[in-house]
């Protein structure tokens, strides 16, 4: 049991998947594909490989982490000329990043937050004034529109901190909505038009140009956003991880899981949601504020209830408290509806009952989080 | 005769027209284990939630270590020394056995933001020696038990669950320790069990007085040095147990109903 | 301001507030029985409306001629669709949730209710486009100087008051409101006591769903409009005024309609900016009364035990 072989092996094959998945154009491949993918997950839990693999990643994680990330570049090295496949691969990313925030409030803390696509959104119209309006450096901008989230975040945490279960849950669904109709009423901010951002340049490096490799060859200037957001993902996941692994993480648990008995303990609840509640609205914002500079173009309609609730879905499908498992859920729930083109128009309701029937028969998500590891592996 | 460690004075717990408890009077001694008796309803649980925290007094004071508990927050309350067991229990089901005794360890432990994500080779040292603590505390209460440190706390029996609520209370090492009901559900031959594993504790761990509300009247003579009885929220009684056996307001209030 | 002006809106106030108050009782009656959110409540309303005007366009097919005779017919249609609809998802979808997390549940109503508003979208023709909803109540109107007084609307008013005492008896005066009642109290003492859990749960979320339904047709009358959408909005509405009413309390959710009417209504009058900020206005005020008391302005009916 433990072996890295099966910890490779996987990475590898999700990685072989991931490029045949996104070569695939004819919808006949896809859902050839996609059937193969299914009946590769029941045979590997049926003969106990998903197992495996799991102590495979408990037992050797540092190196796994590395190898996932490069699996990741060598995906993205792959459809180096491909916009549209770099543009899917930045987002599956940058949404990675935010469902990691709003897995650190719901899945470890317990506060819910159905307005992630609000405090993704606050995070790309905080870029797109500033990248208009001054000379901030884009960098720069990244990090401001993380705080400008958290700190519009912060207004709500009187109520959410005042208030608990359906209670909580209505005050962020409303602020969702608040936020969406501001939008759209707020002519300063483009109203339902939104608005325009120029793209990226970081230390003199222009985004949004193509990078001449030879004569006629180039690498798509889309590139440039992955490394971004692949960099970013990596810092969220780290920081996830170092956040779950320590005394911290256990007082986020210990808040979820009964707060009158850890306050008899001495935890803070209020400071621990609150910790939890800035941090991931902060990655929400970093998140939306690349999204909009790579896209160049927000509007209202990016930010809807909708997506937020897509955010949720994504926490819930891959395993609440997992970011292995968001990973995969990310890159399932966002790449499927542009791939196989018959379902774009049905996703959502595609999701909703997905999402539903594991609600009612698995509960914990399909990649369940394991015991906390303080440090995994023996290494620190 | 050394100083009491907790003097309640008038303490009284009021939900609307419901008085829990009346005006109570109520010292504890370092080192003693005092029983806390009475019919259902009677207000020890209650006792225990304004003690610890849980809820806030109407009137009357409980000083411990200088403070009025009534003023303090559950967390100071812990801070200054005093923890508990739930009388239904309420462990962190889905976390690992240690995890749970790191919640009671709390006070103990470096919860700042820098040390925790960036100081990783300190918060190791600190990890690994409350691997040790955590383990041999739980190993004088089971040692079989302290083999399973890493596994979660809903994959073990009902009685261990109960010692790892107890060793949760005494890994800080508190001054005083709550016991609610801790033999509810277990049979006679683990209560025993139990009670003389608290008896070993007490005795390695001088000064540490226990309040332990308990049913089991065999129980409360065997292991408690004083007991209390209440009634209607007021203490109608107190002294050792064969001075309140005899007491005819006992005997009609409580013994009398058996 | 004009006082026909003033009275205007609040007649404007007054109308959607009795329609918020009957979402929000749909949203408290469940909340009574099961201790759950049924965020999916809004969108049953929007499945409500469409049963109507798909009932609309099967008895004009018939050649029903009669505007009354009509409105019964796609009122009983709707009331009749929703009640089955609310007692299926009780039965298969909430009742086998008993147990979980209720953030579980709100969470499932949440995707059921995106389930629901995507296949009226999808599957009604031309879903996704807004629909015309027929005028079946008497037009005109009186005028005194700037104030209009609709027929239909006082029509519709009166229909929604009588829906909502009608309920309040039937829950308070009724042997069946008096089980629903105790099941709302305590559900495992209502067993022990021979009620049967299960039918009474199944028949309070048929009563809802038909409310929501009834809500569904008069929204629909009175902007002569629908569309797949309608019930996220009237929803949230609804939620948020159970909700600072104090849920499990019918009162209280006929306050927070009423209230959040009036939010609206004060937010499209009062502020300096636009009038299109009402919305952010109501929801605003909505958090931080939130913040003001946390469990609603009438008191949840418990507390936690230790």
């Amino acid at each position: 049991m433990g072996a890295l072989r099966w910890g490779v092996g996987s990475v590898a094959t999700v990685a072989v998947y991931a490029a045949l998945f996104l070569y695939a154009e004819a919808q006949s491949v896809v859902i050839g594909l996609l059937v193969g993918a299914v009946v590769a997950m029941v045979m590997a839990s049926r003969f106990d490989v998903l197992a495996r693999v799991g102590e495979s990643f408990a037992r050797h994680e540092r190196a796994l982490d590395r190898l996932t990330f490069a699996a990741c570049i060598a995906v993205a090295a792959l459809f180096h000329d491909q916009h549209f496949v770099l543009l899917m691969l930045a987002t599956v990313l940058l949404y990675f990043v935010a469902c990691i925030g709003l897995n650190l409030q719901f899945g470890h803390t317990g506060v819910v937050n159905f307005a992630g696509a609000a405090f993704f959104g606050v995070g790309a119209y905080a870029a797109a004034v500033l990248s208009q309006h001054t000379p901030v450096p884009h960098l720069a901008i990244i990090v401001i529109a993380g705080a400008v989230a958290a700190v519009i975040g912060s207004v709500l945490i009187i109520p959410v901190l005042r208030t608990r279960g359906h209670y909580a849950a209505m005050v962020t669904i409303a602020f969702g909505v608040l936020f969406k109709t501001f939008l759209e009423v707020n002519d300063t901010l483009g109203g339902p038009q939104g608005l325009k951002l120029p793209g990226m340049s970081v230390f003199g490096i222009p985004f949004n140009a193509n990078i001449a490799l030879s004569d006629d060859a180039e690498i798509s200037f889309y590139m440039h956003y992955v490394v971004l957001a692949l960099l970013l993902a990596a810092g969220a996941y780290s920081l996830s991880r170092r956040i779950e692994r320590s005394w911290i993480g256990l007082n986020l648990d210990a808040v979820r899981l009964d707060e009158t008995a850890c306050a008899t303990f001495g935890i803070d609840v209020a400071r621990w949601k609150i910790v939890a509640y800035t941090i991931g609205n902060a990655l929400c914002g970093i998140a939306g504020a690349v999204y909009a500079m790579m896209t160049g173009f927000i509007a209202p309609n990016n930010f809807t209830f909708g997506d937020s609730l897509i955010m949720v879905s994504i926490i819930l499908l891959g395993g609440v408290g997992n970011p292995r498992g968001v990973m995969i859920a990310a890159a399932v729930v966002l790449l499927l509806p542009e791939k196989l083109q018959m379902i774009q128009e049905y996703r959502f309701l595609l999701y909703a009952v997905l999402v539903m029937a594991v609600l009612l028969f698995r509960p914990e998500g399909l990649l369940p989080r394991r015991l906390r590891a303080y440090f995994p592996g023996g290494t620190s | 005769m050394t100083a009491p460690l907790l003097v309640c004075r008038g303490l009284t717990m009021r939900f609307g027209g419901l008085t829990a408890l009346d005006a109570l009077d109520l010292d504890v001694l370092p080192g003693e284990i005092l029983g806390l008796i009475g019919p259902n309803g009677s207000g020890k649980t209650t006792f225990f939630n304004v003690v610890t925290g849980v809820y806030a007094a109407t009137a009357g004071s409980a000083v411990f270590a200088g403070a009025d508990l009534t003023r303090l927050t559950a967390q100071a309350i812990y801070r200054a020394g005093i923890t508990r067991t739930f009388q239904r229990s309420r462990l962190a089901l889905p976390l690992s056995i240690f995890d749970n005794l790191m919640i009671g360890n709390h006070r103990r432990l470096d919860h700042g933001l820098a040390f925790n994500l960036f100081r990783r080779v300190a918060l190791k040292a600190q990890y690994e020696s409350a691997v040790d603590e955590a383990r041999t505390l739980l190993a004088t209460f089971s040692v079989p038990l302290a083999t399973r440190l890493f596994e979660p706390a809903s994959a073990v029996t009902m009685i261990d669950r109960r010692r790892i609520e107890i060793c949760r209370a005494l890994i800080s090492r508190p001054k005083l320790l709550l016991l609610d009901e801790p033999s509810a559900g277990m049979t006679h031959e683990e209560t025993r069990e139990l009670m003389d594993d608290i008896l070993l504790v007490r005795g390695r761990m001088p000064g540490l007085g226990i309040i332990l509300i308990e049913h089991e009247m065999n129980v409360i003579e065997r292991v408690t040095d004083r007991c209390a009885v209440f009634n209607y929220g007021k203490r109608i009684a107190a002294g050792t147990y064969a001075e309140v056996a005899a007491d005819r307001d006992v005997q009609q209030a409580y013994l009398g109903q058996e | 301001m004009d006082i026909g002006l003033a009275g205007q809106y609040v007649l404007n106030g007054l109308m959607l507030g009795i329609i918020y108050a009957m979402v929000a009782v749909g949203f408290t009656l469940f909340f009574g029985v099961l201790d759950i959110i049924k965020f999916s409540h809004g969108d049953v309303l929007t499945v409500g409306a469409f049963t109507a005007l798909a009932a609309y366009a099967g008895v004009t097919a018939l050649g029903l001629q009669s505007p009354w005779l009509i409105l019964g017919v796609i009122a009983l249609a709707a009331i009749a669709g929703t009640a089955v609809l609310g007692a299926l998802i009780a039965r298969f979808l909430i009742m086998p949730m008993r147990g979980a997390p209720p953030i579980n549940v709100l969470l499932l109503t949440l995707m059921l209710g995106t389930a629901l508003r995507e296949s009226v979208r999808l599957f009604y023709p031309n879903g996704s486009n807004p629909k015309m909803f027929p005028r079946l109540l008497p037009g005109g109107a009186a005028n005194f100087g700037r104030f209009t007084l609709r027929y239909d609307s006082v029509l519709i008013f009166v229909a929604g008051v009588a829906v909502i005492v009608g309920v309040s008896l039937l829950i308070n005066r009724s042997k069946l409101g008096l089980a629903i009642r105790a099941v709302a109290q305590d559900a495992e003492t209502a067993r022990v006591m021979g009620i049967d859990l299960e039918a009474v749960v199944l028949f309070t979320f048929a009563l809802g769903s038909a409310l929501a339904a009834l809500a569904g047709v008069m929204n629909g009358m009175y902007y002569s409009e629908i569309n797949f959408n309608m019930g996220l909005l009237l929803g949230l509405i609804g939620f948020s005024a159970a909700i600072i009413g104090g849920l499990g309390n019918i009162y209280g959710a006929i306050l927070g309609g009423f209230l959040f009417a009036a939010l609206q209504t004060i937010g499209a009058v009062l502020l300096p900016v636009s009038s299109a900020y009402k919305d952010v206005f109501a929801f605003a005020a909505v958090i931080v009364l939130m913040a003001w008391r946390p469990t609603g302005l009438i008191a949840e009916k418990s507390s936690e035990r230790v």
